[in-house]
């Protein structure tokens, strides 16, 4: 499997290039990183972007020019405050573009050390916002610090050691004076080499620091360290492939729009083709970070957002092969897009690629349970999605009975697909709960959630079988079931009780009460606003 | 007449109705676990036949509800108009969820579940219940440390008398406390508290969200004994010294403990172990490395999160721990469960059900018209 990943990769990725400064290994956060990544991730948590935009800076750039240059560095506005009580509290000025330097905040965070401290004694869930954004703050500045004297890049494997063990930072031999084997001087010289070169412009001398550099690596056989995987990496991160699947879907549904003015053929043709380029680039982005992390596709929040999103966009395909009017692509490209864009905003919370925790790390149910769980929710969406399309088509033009039945059809076939899913993968997360901890069931949060979907649709399925409801109900039915999905995705977040809670802020809760308001106004709106006109025309 | 009933029972109008009330209960089961803990939530609503709303209105609990959905889908399947060719994925996905069902009554009313928490070095033979409690005379001086127990769950009321006959004792129960908050004494003690009960006060507290972290404890009466020793005790659970009495020259040991079930073997834990993702607070995986003792002849075992340990009808898991100064405590979580394979079979089943199911008929509903018309 892993062969036939990599042999993949190989062949559509575009020609990598050689082993650059971006991509040398650096253990943070539990995991070997390249440097391009950890810089940017740096980067983030100062700036709040992942490159200094304003000077068109790569954040590798910028970590280098701060080693190189701390003076200038600590010149370099690159801290982000949002909020105007942190500036006030720092004694700065407040300014449009709140941007502020290390040798202007520092000062005034040496003057507010005690409140910090008090901060520190706090759990996170009693500090207040400016208390915890102080606090961040505090951090950043004390983790630039570390960084402009290379305390906090552990770029120096252990020289017996297993993956387990921690990898030292220059200042730890140069400093510290912590014995280092030839090995490590290896690496330790040629980092040296390498910024010597980079201070004097010698290209050639950069190089055969790399080099060098890339030869010493080999030599740590104990330590995980792959460095096609660590380009891939930092490939990635430059290639933005998600930005380059939004495009796709966005400029799809431009060509959809019109081609129901203009060319309708030919343009819906076209929409189709960018649809189905979105998805290429979609899923080989999934592809892509599950061959660097080794493990399945959905294991945090953010993963099994872009995943559900890949999810509908390939049953838009497939719907639309079978209809061949643009509904497929309308589906596909407006949600994919939506589902872009609420994923970049868990990505902008920090590395996207983090560890798990102990219980979760087993690939052989995160391939099973979470990815058939997480089909499940893209399924039930979609099919939420064409209960809406029944309803706005009913209330548009209810004459054109066959189109009506149709996206019924569709609509029930969905349906049924979205309950093997959820069902199936309901089930197997209780098989897992039972093999790690020995209870099927246990009525936790994310489990109700999941059963909340699966027993939703065994009830409308059930009552159009009964004649309960009519395919208007079951449109509607399935509409709502949105709303279920969302509260069991996201939703048991905001609880905060049992195992599933990862990751969660009062965005989130906002956010999805406004869904809930729009679902409900937009299916019950539509559902009612129809049975009035039906009862208007037989009158 | 008997096909009236069994029309009537095999309704599916029965089944989206008891599914409708299921997602009530599922969803307003879920909210109240925040404001009242997982495990009490799952006793009121889906642990229960029925519970009260508003204090006296009776609405049906998670397993009448759900033994209502077995019936049903029992019935169901005796339906003439559902044993065609056609409908065959349909009648294998009912059959896997009459067997879901019916494991999930299974493992409701005969599975056990309990806690061992073992520390490094040490040899335990015995299951702790998460929630029921025992008050046990210990006989010390004994070489095997005979044990009796007095009472366990249900606990009795307060004001009950027990005449425990085979030590020739009286008990009085005087109180339960759910969650005890101990207090030293100011002032002298009454001669009539003895032990602990001597310097110290045991309180209510209010009880915990999650039922386990509660400390329960009881005050009792002892008489029969003698003079200096019939008095007032009061126990909790985790009690360092455990308070004492003497008969005949044995020290007997009271204790208010979690019930214990006895199992016919020992574990003894060599070692846990905890990795966590370097230079982070994450851990990566957690281990307990233990002997298996049967009959004399130990086994050496690891068991490791996701990779319990399965042996005579029991499963062992990796639960949690406790971090110590000089040695670490391992939890294991310990089930014995009859149903544990049902789900396991009508997974299977429904999902092929459904496969074939939908292999029959979703080509027909992905079309964009039908060619009939």
């Amino acid at each position: 499997m892993r062969n036939y990943l990599i042999c993949i990769l190989l062949c559509i990725s575009t020609q990598l290039l050689g082993f650059g400064i971006g991509d040398i290994p650096i253990q943070d956060e539990g995991r070997i990183k390249p440097l391009d990544t950890f810089a940017r991730n740096h980067l983030l948590a100062f700036y709040g972007k992942r490159t200094l935009t304003n000077i068109n800076l790569s954040a590798t750039d910028w970590l280098l020019d701060l080693i190189l240059n701390p003076k200038s560095g600590r010149d370099q506005k690159i801290f982000n405050i949002r909020n105007p009580e942190v500036a006030s509290s720092l004694f700065l000025v407040w300014t449009s573009e709140h941007k502020y330097s290390f040798n202007e905040i520092a000062p005034g965070l040496r003057e507010q050390a005690s409140l910090i401290s008090v901060i520190d004694q706090k759990n996170n869930e009693d500090r207040s916002i400016f208390e915890k954004q102080l606090f961040e703050l505090s951090k950043n500045i004390l983790r630039f610090e570390e960084l402009s004297y290379l305390k906090a890049i552990k770029l120096i494997p252990p020289s017996n050691g297993s993956e387990n063990s921690e990898w030292f930072s220059p200042f730890d031999f140069i400093v510290k004076r912590v014995p280092s084997d030839n090995n490590q001087n290896e690496i330790l010289s040629s980092i040296q080499l390498y910024l010597a070169g980079r201070m004097s412009k010698d290209e050639a001398q950069m190089d055969s620091a790399l080099y060098n550099y890339e030869t010493a690596l080999a030599s740590f056989v104990d330590q995980d360290i792959n460095i096609p995987v660590l380009e891939k990496e930092s490939w990635m991160n430059k290639a933005r492939l998600f930005q380059m699947s939004l495009g796709f879907y966005l400029a799809a549904f431009v060509f959809l729009a019109f081609s129901w003015m203009i060319k309708p053929i030919l343009l819906n043709k076209l929409s189709y083709v960018l649809l189905a380029l979105g998805t290429l680039v979609h899923g080989y982005a999934i592809l892509v970070r599950m061959y660097i992390m080794g493990r399945p596709p959905v294991t945090t929040l953010y993963e099994s957002v872009i995943f559900v999103s890949f999810i509908i966009v390939l049953l838009s395909i497939v719907l639309e092969r079978f209809r061949r009017d643009g509904l497929g692509v309308f589906v596909g490209s407006v949600s994919g897009a939506i589902l872009h864009f609420i994923g970049f905003s868990y990505a902008s919370d920090g590395d996207t690629l983090g560890m798990l925790v102990a219980v979760l790390n087993s690939n052989f149910w995160l391939a099973t349970h979470v990815t058939t769980i997480t089909i499940g929710y893209g399924a039930s969406l979609m099919a939420g999605l064409v209960g809406h399309l029944y309803l706005i088509f009913l209330v548009k033009k209810e004459k054109n009975e066959t189109v009506l039945n149709s996206i019924f059809k569709n609509l029930f076939g969905i349906t049924l697909i979205a309950l093997f899913f959820t069902l199936f993968g309901t089930i197997l997360g209780g098989i897992w709960a039972d093999q790690s901890w020995g209870r099927f069931w246990g009525w936790d949060p994310k489990e109700n959630g999941a059963l909340l979907i699966v027993l939703w649709q065994l009830m409308m399925i059930h009552m159009r079988l009964s004649g309960l409801a009519k395919p208007a109900e079951f449109a509607l039915g399935m509409g709502l079931n949105n709303i279920i999905v969302a509260l069991a995705w996201f939703g048991v977040n905001l609880l905060q009780v049992g195992l599933h809670s990862y990751g969660f802020d009062d965005g989130v809760a906002r956010n999805l009460y406004v869904f809930i308001v729009l679902e409900l106004f937009f299916c019950l709106g539509l559902y009612f606003f129809q049975k009035y006109k039906v009862k208007i025309n037989l009158a | 007449m008997l096909d009236l009933i069994t029309k009537l029972l095999s309704s599916p109008r029965i089944f989206s109705y008891t599914v409708l009330w299921m997602i009530v209960l599922v969803f307003f089961g879920t909210l109240a676990q925040k404001d009242i803990g997982l495990y009490a939530s799952q006793m009121k609503y889906f642990s229960s036949y029925y519970f009260t709303v508003g204090g006296f209105i009776p609405v049906p609990g998670g397993r009448s509800v759900l033994l209502l959905m077995t019936i049903n889908l029992a019935f169901s399947l005796f339906k003439k108009n559902l044993w065609k060719m056609k409908k065959v994925g349909i009648i294998i996905v009912h059959v896997g969820g009459l067997l879901l069902l019916l494991g999930g009554g299974i493992t409701a009313q005969f599975s056990s579940e309990g806690n061992m928490v073992i520390s490094e070095g040490e040899t335990i033979n015995y299951v702790d219940d998460y929630f029921d409690m025992e008050l046990v005379f210990v006989n010390t001086s004994l070489q095997d440390s005979l044990e009796y127990t007095v009472f366990d769950e249900p606990l009795l009321e307060n004001g009950t008398k027990i005449i425990y006959d085979e030590l020739n004792l009286q008990i009085d129960i005087i109180d339960h406390i759910k969650n005890v908050r101990i207090e030293q004494r100011i002032s002298t003690a009454d001669t009539i508290y003895k032990g602990f009960l001597n310097e110290f006060i045991l309180l209510p507290k209010k009880p915990e969200k999650e039922a386990t972290q509660n400390r329960p404890g009881i005050v009792i009466k002892l008489s029969g004994l003698n003079n200096s020793q019939d008095g007032i005790y009061g126990i909790f659970l985790g009690q360092k010294t455990p308070d004492t009495f003497q008969i005949n020259g044995n020290l007997f040991f009271i204790e208010f403990r979690r019930k214990r079930t006895y199992i016919p073997f020992s574990i003894n834990l060599l070692d846990f172990e905890k990795v966590m993702h370097p230079g982070t607070n994450v851990a990566k995986s957690y281990s307990s490395e233990i002997n298996l003792i049967e009959d004399a002849i130990s086994r050496r075992i690891l068991i490791k999160m996701n990779e319990p340990l399965r042996h005579a009808g029991y499963t062992f898991y990796q639960a949690s721990f406790v971090d110590g100064l000089d040695k670490e405590t391992s939890v294991l979580a310990a089930v014995k469960n009859y149903g544990r394979l049902f789900p396991y079979i009508s997974s299977i089943i429904m999902s092929i059900g459904l496969l074939i199911h939908l292999l029959i008929h979703l080509p027909k509903m992905l079309e964009r018209r039908s060619n009939t018309i």
